[in-house]
């Protein structure tokens, strides 16, 4: 018996021996600064107790990444783990069904307590080849909420996988060998900098049912950074399309080319692409590929506008390249691309703790359960959002920084900008004054909204919901410029109450500026008065305060579509 | 004792791959342009229409395993780049599991592809055991056109031989392969390969094979210098391997073994039970749609006893008896339906064709 107990010591003896002996230096550096790595992250990895998975803590006041997937079909009051094995109560933000992503925010247990937090990468730098981490609870492994680690390899970057009825498509997506099983979905994937880079939650699994075989795929953070402003606004994320159905060629020896093979009336076919157009690049990247188009379209929210270029055959045998800004259109309303017409089919819910498999039913969202406990109070439903209470917050941040730039509340009575530039297409010089008459109206009741251009007198009495047609368009070719101005008056001087119907925080999205040489950053908004027309877009720059301290363009530019309208240099601004 | 041993191995494999004088990723880019996409007949029973191979010429020879995509005369190829080529196959080597094709057509020239000097590699020493590998496929079709192929990393475990099966059937290749620890047993990565550290080929992943003995998947790669000795009809032997094939571009035609058949003969639309041991008895699992075995009004649970009067005992000895017959055969079968026996009279056909795949989808808004 005592040999036997040496023996075993010896062997142990051993192993430690042969670690300290044989260890390349290079590997002993290498694996204490994957230790540190772990170390270093391992503190804001969740676990997602109510719905059976994982996530990632992302700033100090507690917001968290996970998957659509794994709190779909539950309330949104949820229980999360920590590494410090405290169980947290959390509450749903944001979510996107499409991009299978979701936000989630911890409470802390003390008054502004700040959470460990993850560093997030830059997703577009990672490289096949590069060592990954991912981290979460698989299989529910640890009760002390301790995340599970396990270490692979980069097998692809912008890989592009298929929806599954409507829902998770993984677009631009990382591939990895790391292993990735039921329970890790919504949990993060690290770089060896401690970055995160990913959020894990689709495999390709075929015979082995949903156990790892190697194949695991992780959204990329660049992506929802781009969703980011929607989710902490509480959305439920549409995606987009491009208005546009675009094919591969299979001619032989030919490299990929992308052309547009179907068009319905969007804002691509404003902008004047046509069928058989060759698509170039979009949002800066080559389009070689159905794959690699599809995997930009999955990158932003509807509504943003992304750079395009196409080529197109002219009849004389040349061949014109165009740069356009294109708008991208929603998702749900694009329906060339299913040539049946069918309608998406309704999924029965499924309560499913992750990675999806290829053709699994997915969950369906969030049920009407009405949350219990203290995150209660940090919900409110109302239809097309997660959690329109989170709207509200971000509403008033925004609201509140508008604020600084002026207090324009007292100004609810005339305004009056007189303007000189150039107007219409020929660019004619012209007097220009934008006016807004108090209880001007016929009524007596109803402000009037007046326009005057070189003499020609345009007015409008706002603004009912009822009002549509032309005139809410005026003056012709402005695509609204009254209804701009009298947005403009109702932003500043009444805040929400100057509007009826929906106001909302609507996430963020990019500005172009229009203008090279301005004198401070423009500002820039846009009034659509017509879903199916471009919007009416007002730029501003050349800001100077007033005797009040308020904020005042001195530079107005209006556009409508590929034009301008008019380019305004202001004589005088009078708000009463 | 094998405490010591996985501690060592462990040390030698992360010490290599981080000793390497190139990242990973730049071996990652050296390597993929070698590899090729293939797309073939497939697309049914489970069988991927899609798979692997590598360059192993400037002019476009590809090697690969010798597996159904080649079942078609549009075959097809997407290079690193992109480019889409039809391929043809020029030789198979059974017993070796590894099939040679070209690239291109007649007309087109093809001079200047990067690709494997496999004659060179063979000769490089076995990898051993502990080795740290890279494995390079197209894996569940991931890749399209001019994305780059997969890449897993991994282990040598073993260089063993391989005692592996398809379905009922044997393993073609009973020689020695590296087992590896990264799952390469996936669909459509067959024809891939594994790389040492620095990229160097070292052996073509092989098809999705079960080990005989213990019913699970084998992750394993074909040595670039196997070798192989097949009996000749004289009694002879002669010795075959993957660098003959490349260098002579014509297969060693092998002794034709019956139990190699892949549903020649008398096909009648049935999926038996999972033939798990040796006598698995011959109950009907699955009756093919539009089959001769729908047709004669076959059904799922239906036990066949006797073919012609011969009595079958497995599934075994009644796939063997199948091969004898041709289409358009009619044979007698005896069947236990419940606890009655009936005869059903059947006419065999020849198996159906299998569908050639042009390649992924490419359409998306």
């Amino acid at each position: 018996m005592r040999t036997r107990i040496f023996w075993a010591m010896l062997a142990l003896l051993n192993i430690n021996l042969c670690f300290a002996a044989d260890l390349d230096p290079k590997l002993k550096q290498f694996e204490s600064s994957r230790m540190d790595v772990i170390k270093k992250v391992a503190p804001s990895v969740v676990a997602v107790v109510t719905g059976g998975g994982s996530g990632v803590l992302i700033s100090a006041d507690g917001f968290a990444l996970t998957n659509f997937h794994v709190v779909a079909g539950q309330s949104p009051a949820l229980k999360c783990g920590l590494q410090d094995g405290i169980l947290y109560d959390a509450v749903l933000v944001g979510l996107d069904k499409v991009g299978d992503v979701a936000l989630i925010k911890l409470l802390p247990k003390e008054p502004n307590k700040p959470f460990p937090f993850a560093k997030l990468a830059n997703s577009d730098k990672v490289q096949v080849g590069d060592f990954s981490i991912a981290m979460g609870n698989p299989f529910m492994l640890a009760t002390d909420f301790s995340p599970t680690v396990t270490f692979g390899l980069v097998s692809g970057t912008h890989r592009y996988q298929y929806p599954e009825k409507g829902m998770f498509e993984y677009t631009d997506c990382i591939q990895i060998d790391t292993s990735i099983n039921p329970g890790n979905s919504g949990g993060p994937l690290f770089n060896m900098n401690a970055e995160l880079i990913g959020i894990n939650g689709r495999g390709s699994f075929d015979k082995r049912s949903r156990i790892n075989s190697g194949v695991g795929y992780a959204i990329s953070i660049n992506q929802i950074k781009n969703f980011m402003g929607h989710l902490r606004a509480g959305h439920f994320v549409d995606h987009a399309s491009l208005g546009a159905v675009v094919a591969s060629g299979f001619e032989e020896s030919a490299l990929g080319k992308v052309s547009v093979s179907g068009m319905i009336d969007s804002d691509a076919s404003r902008r004047g692409i046509k069928i058989d157009d060759q698509l170039l690049y979009f949002a800066g990247r080559p389009m070689t590929s159905v794959n690699q188009f599809k995997n930009v379209l999955g990158l932003y929210p509807k509504g943003w506008r992304l750079p395009l270029t196409y080529k197109r055959e002219l009849e004389n045998g040349s061949s014109e390249r165009k740069e356009i800004l294109v708008r991208l259109m929603g998702s749900e309303k694009m329906e060339i691309g299913n040539p049946n017409g069918a309608p998406p089919v309704p999924v029965e819910p499924k309560p499913m703790p992750m990675p999806l498999p290829k053709g699994q039913v997915p969950p369906k969202a969030p049920g009407p359960k009405l949350p219990t406990g203290p995150a209660a109070k940090l919900y409110e439903a109302k239809p097309g959002y997660a959690n329109y209470y989170f709207n509200k917050l971000e509403k008033e941040k925004l609201l509140n920084n508008f604020k600084k730039n002026g207090d324009f509340s007292s100004l609810s009575g005339n305004w009056q900008v007189q303007t000189t530039g150039k107007i219409g297409d020929k660019g004619r010089q012209a007097v220009v004054v934008l006016r807004i008459l108090a209880k001007g109206a016929k009524d007596a009741k109803n402000d009037l909204v007046q326009g005057i251009f070189d003499g020609i007198d345009f007015s409008i009495e706002p603004l009912t919901v009822e009002q549509v047609g032309k005139a809410i368009k005026d003056p012709p070719g402005s695509g609204g410029l009254l209804v701009a101005f009298f947005q403009l008056r109702q932003l500043l001087a009444y805040g929400e109450k100057g509007f009826v119907g929906d106001f909302s925080h609507g996430g963020i999205e990019p500005y172009y500026s229009p203008s090279e040489n301005a004198l401070k950053p423009d500002l820039g908004y846009e009034v659509s008065t017509d879903r199916e027309d471009d919007p009416c877009e007002i730029h501003f720059s050349d800001y100077k305060k007033d005797s009040s301290g308020r904020e005042l363009p001195g530079k107005i530019l209006v556009k409508y579509g590929d034009k301008e309208y008019a380019s305004l240099k202001v004589d005088g601004w009078k708000l009463e | 004792m094998t405490f010591l041993l996985q501690a060592s191995l462990f040390a030698a494999l992360a010490a290599s791959f981080q000793a390497g004088e190139m990242s990973l990723n730049d071996v990652v880019q050296k390597v993929n342009p070698k590899m090729v996409k293939i797309y073939g007949s497939g697309g049914f029973k489970g069988l991927p229409a899609y798979g692997t191979g590598v360059l192993v010429s400037p002019n476009g020879y590809v090697l690969t395993v010798a597996n159904h995509l080649m079942e078609t005369t549009d075959l097809r190829v997407h290079l690193y780049d992109g480019t889409r080529l039809p391929a043809k196959l020029v030789a198979m080597e059974p017993e070796l599991d590894i099939a040679l094709l070209k690239i291109g057509t007649d007309k087109s020239k093809i001079d200047d592809l990067p690709f494997y000097d496999i004659v060179a590699a063979a000769k490089a020493p076995l990898a051993n055991p502990g080795t740290a590998v890279l494995a390079f496929s197209n894996q569940f079709q991931i890749a399209s056109r001019d994305e780059p192929v997969s890449v897993m990393k991994g282990t040598i475990a073993a260089y063993a031989r391989l005692f592996g099966r398809i379905g009922i059937f044997e393993a073609p290749y009973s020689g020695n392969v590296y087992v590896v620890d990264a799952i390469t047993n996936n669909p459509g990565a067959a024809g891939g390969i594994i790389t040492n550290r620095m990229g160097d080929i070292i052996g073509i992943i092989g098809k999705e094979l079960r080990n005989e003995q213990t019913n699970t998947w084998i992750n394993y790669a074909v040595p670039v210098n196997a070798e192989l000795e097949v009996k000749l009809a004289d009694g002879s032997t002669k010795k075959i391997s993957i660098t003959n094939l490349i260098e002579k571009k014509e297969a060693y035609k092998p002794v034709t073994k019956a139990s190699k058949s892949t549903g020649g003969g008398g096909y009648l639309g049935i999926v038996y039970v999972p033939n798990v041991v040796d006598r698995t008895p011959p109950y009907i699992e699955y009756v093919e749609p539009g089959s001769p075995a729908q047709k004669a009004g076959l059904l799922p649970d239906d036990l066949i006893v006797y073919v012609d009067g011969l009595p079958v005992v497995s599934v075994n000895s009644l796939l063997e008896l199948m091969q004898k017959y041709r289409p358009q055969e009619r044979i007698q079968l005896e069947i236990r339906r419940g606890d009655k026996l009936q005869t059903i009279s059947i006419q065999v056909e020849a198996p159906p064709k299998a569908v050639p795949s042009k390649g992924p989808e490419t359409k998306g808004n």
